[in-house]
């Protein structure tokens, strides 16, 4: 199981709940999970999609998850920040769905070695490059990638919620970052040079 | 020693690149999709509590309701009067029948209109509960017999329940749905 217990600095959901209105939301307060939904939904929404790679697939797990908020806010015992148990039910919605519409096709990566000389293309690459990777990344690769990476996840979480090996979330991983290595390269040499094509 | 090295430091810059990405924009605004979906299961869960024990109580006066509906089983004299009684307490019971259907028929579209989509399997149930709804129509329509009239109607009006029922399923399924000790951990 991820145990919701951290938020990862980097995580969207580092955000501060004010208490009122997690009580609130455990008493059934739309006003007050209207807040939290506001609060939360860009965060949510950024998260289902890096972890599904869809849009309509991010939508449906950000309503899914969010209405499992409202409805189980009374099971919210406080051991946790909020925004972790928030974020749980979001990895959980969206991991739920790779499994339930068999998006996870697990793709035989050519793998080939990395240029040891060659500074790593991800610190060059800007942020529209590395979403267009990361979108071509297949869904369990990506969202292995993303839960280790950006949500802080162990290989031992990662592989309860895939119900998977703990080698199975490491082969994932570094095969992965391998495929994103190709990506970015390949992007690179492949984008024309503004400035040539205006000449 | 130093691959090992090497390795981390480019996980650590792979690791900021990803971290350093934008939020993503959703496409509009969520919530009022989303609260329209909570009103709805708020309507359906009132009518779950409202509706079952309604359903059930009328099978029960239904139930009850079967040997007037049926008063010559055990005939005695004087035969002709005795039938002209049954004709009018028969006439009655299809009365109260049709309003009953027609309840039960206005109960089933509020359940169609507000409720979750039917699984594949309640689907399935439901259009065969409605193409024997159907029949039971197609029967009544050519039926002069009062008492045959008044069977026809209950047999239609069991059938709404049934399809009524089919479509609560999936809300008793949640009401009843506890989660387990590992989905407590998890959620």
């Amino acid at each position: 199981m991820l145990h919701p217990s951290r938020v990862e600095p980097s995580s969207s959901f580092r955000q501060e709940v004010e208490p009122e209105l997690v009580a609130g939301l455990q008493r059934g307060d739309l006003a007050a999970f209207e807040r939290v939904y506001r609060q939360f939904e860009r965060a949510a929404w950024t998260l289902a999609l890096r972890l599904t790679g869809r849009a309509d697939v991010a939508q449906e797990v950000v309503q899914d998850a969010m209405l499992k908020a409202y409805e189980r806010a009374r099971q919210y015992r406080g051991d946790a920040p909020f925004p972790a148990w928030l974020r749980k039910l979001v990895i959980n919605e969206a991991l739920m769905r790779l499994r339930h519409d068999r998006m996870h096709v697990f793709e035989v990566f050519t793998d080939t070695e990395p240029d040891a000389d060659a500074a790593e293309p991800w610190t060059q690459a800007d942020a529209t490059a590395l979403d267009r990777a990361l979108n071509r990344l297949p869904d369990t690769a990506r969202a292995v990638l993303w839960l280790y990476h950006v949500e802080g996840c162990t290989h031992v979480e990662i592989a309860e919620q895939f119900g998977r090996t703990v080698s199975f979330s490491k082969s994932q991983l570094a095969r992965a970052t391998r495929r994103l290595r190709e990506l970015l390269r390949t992007q690179s040499e492949t984008t024309p040079c503004t400035l040539n094509s205006i000449a | 020693m130093h691959a090992e090295f090497d390795r981390m430091k480019d996980d650590a810059a792979l690791a900021a690149a990803l971290r350093a990405m934008p939020d993503a924009a959703p496409p509009h605004d969520g919530w009022p999709a989303l609260a329209a979906r909570i009103a709805r299961r708020r309507r359906m869960r009132a009518m779950l509590r409202v509706g079952v024990p309604a359903a059930l109580a009328a099978g029960v006066a239904l139930a009850a309701a079967l040997p007037h509906l049926w008063p010559a089983r055990a005939p005695s004299a004087p035969r002709v009067a005795q039938q002209e009684n049954v004709s009018a307490s028969t006439a009655a019971d299809v009365g109260v029948l049709r309003a009953q259907s027609r309840r039960l028929q206005a109960w089933v579209r509020t359940l169609e209109h507000d409720g979750a989509p039917l699984s594949g399997d309640a689907l399935a149930g439901a259009v065969a509960v409605q193409d024997r709804i159907g029949l039971v129509d197609l029967q009544l329509s050519a039926a002069t017999d009062p008492a045959a009239r008044a069977s026809l109607w209950q047999e239609r009006n069991l059938l709404l329940q049934q399809l009524g029922l089919l479509h609560l399923q999936p809300y008793s399924v949640a009401e009843h749905a506890r989660p387990t000790r590992g989905e407590t951990t998890i959620l």
